[in-house]
């Protein structure tokens, strides 16, 4: 059976999910709120991957240096976004 | 790993690289992976910037619904893979085979639903010459599909030549395949 932090990992997984449907399909279609949910939810599916799926919360360093670099891109990608959106 | 007796700067570097799990150049892998489809993505959010009412009007044709499964298929996936790494490390091979194929099912039912969202695009008419929203779809989701492909082959593979390395190799990359999509999904999908 898997360990309950993988469990408690994949339900978090699930419920980010959630959200991300629950802000597409009742959040404004082109709001800059909206993309910016949906945005910082796919950081934190991404930041529980890496974090319990792959093993990286056993070390600090390695860690921030992902947070840095997916907080990077998914900053430019919105910033990106709401340039094209005419913002 | 065993990087001898160093001193100073060389040192530090190496203790930073081995407090990664598992191996190194499977992060080198992870990382460029991260690279590539953030580059594909960026690429995709630069072009519709020409073009927001042409690639809202391309997304709305997109099958959001589909894709959401395709998350729960991935992440749960994912759960099962490691869980087949827990059970190896812990001596049992035939339950950590069958957590292996279960993620790999999981894998090609995610192929299934990938396969009926083409179907259905080619069914409109749409292909990846439509308009430029519909290249970078294909070309990004294909190119994560084709991981999803050699993911699910590794899986197999791992479950027959079933060391521990081996194992944590094959699902670190599976793991990659998952934070791929995670990233590509609300980009492709959702943001309009």
């Amino acid at each position: 059976m898997p360990t309950r932090e993988l469990v408690h990992a994949w339900l978090a997984l699930l419920l980010l999910s959630y959200g991300t449907v629950l802000i597409a399909s009742n959040g404004t279609q082109g709001s800059a709120w909206m993309a910016g949910g949906v945005l910082v939810l796919a950081g934190l599916k991404a930041r529980v991957i890496l974090a319990r799926y792959l093993g990286l919360s056993a070390s600090r360093f390695w860690m921030r240096v992902f947070d840095l670099v997916i907080g990077i891109f998914l900053a430019a990608a919105y910033a990106l976004y709401l340039f094209g959106s005419g913002r | 790993m065993n990087h001898g007796t160093r001193t100073g700067p060389q040192r530090a570097s190496s203790d930073v690289l081995s407090e990664l799990p598992g191996e190194l150049m499977m992060w080198v892998l992870i990382a460029s992976e991260i690279l590539v489809f953030g580059a594909a993505l960026m690429a995709f959010l630069a072009v519709r910037v020409s073009d927001p009412a042409g690639f809202a009007a391309s997304q709305a044709l997109l099958d959001q619904t589909a894709a959401a499964v395709n998350t729960l298929v991935l992440v749960t996936s994912g759960l099962c893979a490691a869980a087949a790494v827990r059970a190896r490390e812990a001596g049992s091979r035939n339950v950590a085979r069958r957590w292996l194929f279960v993620a790999g099912g999981l894998g090609i039912v995610f192929l299934v639903i990938k396969g009926f969202e083409y179907a259905s695009k080619a069914s409109l008419g749409i292909g990846i010459d439509t308009n430029p929203f519909f290249m970078f779809y294909f070309l990004i989701t294909g190119f994560h599909a084709l991981h999803v492909v050699a993911g699910v082959v590794l899986l197999a593979v791992v479950a027959w030549a079933d060391s521990v390395r081996n194992m944590e190799a094959a699902v670190a990359f599976w793991h990659l395949v998952d934070l791929v999509w995670v990233l590509l999904f609300p980009i492709v999908y959702v943001l309009r």
